[in-house]
């Protein structure tokens, strides 16, 4: 014990961290019609990053019967332009030798590519083409449904995605977080009638206004703003502004639970209503912490559960990063059935002891310093470091939230964290769902 | 017979231990230490190996219990990670120079003084076998399928049982067994120490010196691995409740990096189906034109966890390789249809070669990415051990100057040389196993259903390709209940 005492100290006085957690130079611009560009220089050589974040994810599907629309879209978006036929911009892609994807969130849809830096400017403009020529047939559209309902089947052997489903669908009334990513099965299965509304989704979206592109690695900023006013600088601003449900406060714990049709090992989900991301309120951020100090590999319930008592064999905890109010999520996987109101006891306990007590200013200490060095760590390629920037563009269109994200964990005092836990981890605001499997050991 | 790498391979029993070192201006020290060992050296154990790599990474050492690591390691955000393959189990881990003394002290701890406490080995132990029952067998039907594959194709040989090994045989393994293994394997001469970052001029001497503790030599004889040869094509279904059907197929190839032809059979995978990327043939055929799945790629290097990695992971060496299509997930209705597809694009890959066009893209292409595999710090120490291992010059030089100088004739030819259509193993994870028999066997012709009007000539190819013949007679496919797999 006395070895890993001296070596937190260590840790806590070697450690001179610079003032600014991001530490890579970069400039923010905003086009005239609401384009933002981010360009960040970073020490490695050739390569270029692009990240194209658009704020739109399964959040703004607001209508009914039609969840899964952002995701879709993801998908849509490689389905070509009257310029770049879908094979003429593979062919480009792989002249290029990027690597290309994309992805989808509940906030967000981001498309990246990675290649070497004399590929910049055609591949910027072809990127500039599609986000404002997309155009696909009828036919071409109910295909690529067919890759969704793909997508849709190969998840759906993963008994954890059921519980997200339905932990989601369970906690939230009103607001799309109630919906996963992927959508209702319903949704997706009726996705191939839905052309036309199709293209009223990217209509509304697909906008400047909802748009940052992150440029990291070996760039120069006044180049790609010169190439962006080239190839982006005529795409129109829209006009839509959703309506997103405000979800009404939960007034009373919620419980639901899945019956898995194959064997597989119980799963317990526990989740709180919490706030949304901020970058100016500590509330956010001390529940992150929290979750690290009550769930993390290194809690004192971990070592119970896992390693001493091994009656779990992963515990997680955490708060969703999102634009509105999302769940403070703890879940579990229990190797008996029959140890599943156990465990439960034990993170509801573990929950009320956040309540009442204050944490010792050490651990909070080595949470700090965990998180910077966590972060500064991934940043390692101009690919990281777009991602990274991306996630948080996600949120709020800008780097800068990551330096004040992080003054925030440095005022964090461990009464903020009982005070956080006091506020977001009531009964009111709770909803358990578990999931056992079939034949699953002793219990029911 | 390849000469060059096979012999890598068995000079390692005669080498001293051995490093690469990539100095740099990074404040982030990568570690990424290698044993030459692995699941090919328990095959009397399946998961021997990978549990002795587990307690490493994931118990106590001699003076410190795991929850006093764990805790120690946290507030530098470091961790270890084992993985354990078939003829390499490597250790790696990261931390900002700030911590780099406090943190080897852990690593040189962890894989040099384990202290093999009964605790730790039960929690790994179980967790092991739910990895197995669970996270495979029960969550991820697409790898299943792929372990199922290697597994039918290298029974029999040290590669015949997958590297997490098997839940009775993990059930019955002892502490002893662990702390032999790791006295016969854990030596000197398998021993690669790959470090990269600011470390200062004198830390990999200390490495040295701390693991000069290691027993010399691995007096294991030098690894035969020879797949069986097949007659026929034959398919393995897995059986379980499930959605959609999930498939791999393929066969063993006498091709590995630094052999003659593996630039060329790389530039036909970087056509045929590049791991996740849409410009592959495989992907534009099924996916992209039918809208049948989420994606199909071909492989002809051991790609595990390909469903959550964009990138494949290094330290993967094996001298045996197979070539491999996995096809994503699809609807039953179109199971049978979409495997008769893969085939008949396999068997005009053999015949046709690569078209003119796609040969030059692809070379280009093929030039440029292979820079992106090494993005990381941590990627590239990794490939400059398996080029180590497989005795050719750092891996980017080595694509590069080979598939420049490839003409599509070389590749076409090594096409016809190594790929086949007959003689396959074929593994489908699927619910209604006799349903699909039948369907895969059967003399007529499978169907396919779109939601949207084809043009005239995908309908047209549609005809021939639900008529393409597999090969396969009721007596060449094997159903099994995916609870017996890796039992």
């Amino acid at each position: 014990m006395k070895f890993c005492v001296l070596l937190y100290a260590a840790v806590l006085f070697a450690a001179d961290p610079p003032k600014k957690t991001f530490p890579f130079p970069y400039t923010q611009e905003e086009l005239p019609n609401g384009l933002r560009l981010v360009t960040i220089s970073t020490d490695s050589p050739n390569l270029v990053s692009i990240y194209i974040v658009v704020q739109t994810g399964s959040r703004n599907e607001v209508e009914p019967g039609k969840t899964g629309f952002a995701h879709l879209f993801e998908h849509l978006m490689f389905r070509g332009t009257e310029q770049y036929s879908p094979q003429k911009y593979q062919e480009v892609l792989q002249r290029a030798g990027a690597a290309s994807n994309a992805s989808t969130g509940d906030d967000f849809t981001q498309y990246y590519t990675t290649f070497s830096k004399e590929d910049l400017p055609q591949i910027l403009a072809m990127e500039a083409d599609r986000f404002q020529h997309l155009k696909y047939s009828p036919e071409m559209f109910k295909t690529e449904t067919g890759a969704v309902l793909g997508e849709y089947n190969k998840n759906s052997s993963n008994p954890e995605e059921k519980l997200d489903e339905v932990l989601h669908d369970t906690a939230f009334d009103r607001h799309p977080y109630k919906h996963t990513t992927m959508g209702f099965l319903k949704d997706v299965q009726d996705m191939p009638n839905q052309y036309d509304y199709s293209l009223r989704f990217f209509d509304r979206y697909y906008r400047p206004e909802y748009t940052t592109i992150v440029v990291a690695g070996d760039v120069d900023s006044k180049r790609v703003r010169a190439l962006a006013d080239q190839s982006w600088g005529s795409w129109k601003r829209g006009s839509y502004r959703p309506d997103i449900p405000v979800e009404p406060l939960q007034k009373g714990p919620r419980e639901n639970r899945v019956d898995w049709p194959l064997p597989t090992l119980p799963l317990i989900a526990i989740a709180y209503k919490g706030p949304a991301f901020t970058d100016t309120q500590k509330d956010w951020a001390a529940l992150d912490v929290l979750a690290t100090l009550a769930f993390s590999r290194t809690s004192d319930l971990y070592q119970k559960l896992v390693v001493n008592e091994q009656k779990v064999d992963t515990l997680d905890g955490e708060i969703a990063r999102r634009v509105d109010p999302n769940l403070f999520e703890v879940e579990a996987r229990v190797k008996r059935a029959d140890d599943m109101q156990y465990v439960r006891d034990q993170i509801l306990n573990t929950v009320k002891r956040f309540q009442n007590e204050v944490v010792p200013a050490d651990k909070l200490a080595a949470v700090k310093n965990r998180e910077r060095y966590q972060f500064t760590m991934q940043l390692d390629n101009s690919q990281t470091v777009a991602q990274t920037v991306a996630r948080f563009v996600a949120q709020r269109r800008t780097p800068d939230t990551i330096d004040r994200l992080f003054e925030i964990y440095a005022q964090l005092t461990p009464e903020d964290i009982r005070a956080a836990a006091g506020k977001y981890l009531v009964e009111s605001g709770r909803t358990i769902v578990t999931l056992t499997g079939a034949g699953a050991g002793g219990g029911k | 017979m390849r000469l060059l790498a096979g012999l890598m391979l068995a000079s390692i029993a005669f080498a001293q231990m051995r490093s690469i070192t990539l100095a740099g201006k990074s404040p982030v020290v990568t570690f990424r230490v290698v044993f030459t060992t692995g699941a090919a050296a328990d095959p009397d154990k399946p998961g021997l190996a990978h549990l002795t790599a587990a307690m490493l990474a994931g118990g106590g050492t001699r003076d410190l219990s795991y929850k006093q690591i764990v805790d120690a390691m946290f507030p530098m955000a470091s961790s270890v990670t084992a993985q354990t393959d078939q003829e390499m189990t490597t250790f790696t881990g990261a931390t900002h120079v700030d911590n780099l003394d406090a943190y080897y002290k852990l690593f040189r701890a962890m894989l040099l003084e384990p202290g093999w406490r009964e605790d730790d080995f039960k929690r790994l132990k179980d967790e092991a076998s739910n990895a197995l029952r669970v996270g495979l067998r029960g969550n991820n039907d697409e790898e299943l399928g792929k372990e199922a594959l290697y597994s039918a194709l290298y029974r029999g040989t040290p590669y015949g049982h997958y590297s997490t090994g098997a839940v009775s045989a993990l059930e019955k393994m002892s502490l002893d067994d662990l702390k032999q293994f790791y006295k016969q394997h854990y030596t000197q001469s398998n021993l690669i120490v790959g470090l990269a970052g600011a470390y200062p001029a004198d830390f990999l001497e200390r490495i040295k010196k701390d693991f000069g503790v290691l027993p010399m030599q691995d007096s294991t004889p030098t690894l035969e691995v020879k797949p069986r040869a097949m007659d026929r094509t034959h398919a393995l279904i897995v059986e379980k409740n499930t959605r959609s059907v999930a498939y791999s197929m393929g066969f063993p190839i006498d091709v590995k990096r630094g052999d003659p032809d593996y630039p060329a059979l790389l530039l036909m995978q970087s056509y045929f189906g590049p791991h996740r990327m849409s410009g592959g043939r495989l992907f534009q055929r099924i996916r992209e034109i039918r809208g049948i799945n989420y994606g199909d790629y071909a492989y002809i290097e051991y790609f595990p966890r390909g469903m959550f990695l964009m990138d494949p992971s290094p330290n993967l060496a094996r001298r045996s390789q197979i070539f491999q299509i996995w096809i994503r997930p699809v609807e039953p209705p179109a199971a049978a249809f979409t495997l008769r597809l893969a085939a008949y694009e396999l068997d005009k890959l053999v015949k046709d070669g690569i078209p003119v066009d796609d040969f030059d893209r692809t070379k280009e292409f093929l030039g440029k990415y292979v820079n992106l595999l090494t993005k990381t710090k941590s990627a590239e120490l990794g490939y400059a051990i398996d080029s180590l291992v497989y005795g050719i010059p750092d891996y980017n030089s080595y694509v590069k100057n080979a598939v420049a100088k490839l003409t599509r004739e070389q590749v076409n030819t090594a096409i016809r040389k190594h790929l086949r259509t007959d003689r396959l193993q074929i593994v489908a994870v699927a619910a209604n196993a006799e349903d699909l028999k039948m369907q895969i066997t059967g003399a007529s012709p499978s169907a396919i259903q779109y939601n949207s009007a084809k043009p005239a000539d995908i309908l047209a190819e549609d005809k021939i390709v639900g008529a393409w013949d597999l090969g396969l007679r009721p007596e060449d496919v094997e159903i099994v209940p995916a609870a017996k797999v890796f039992e």
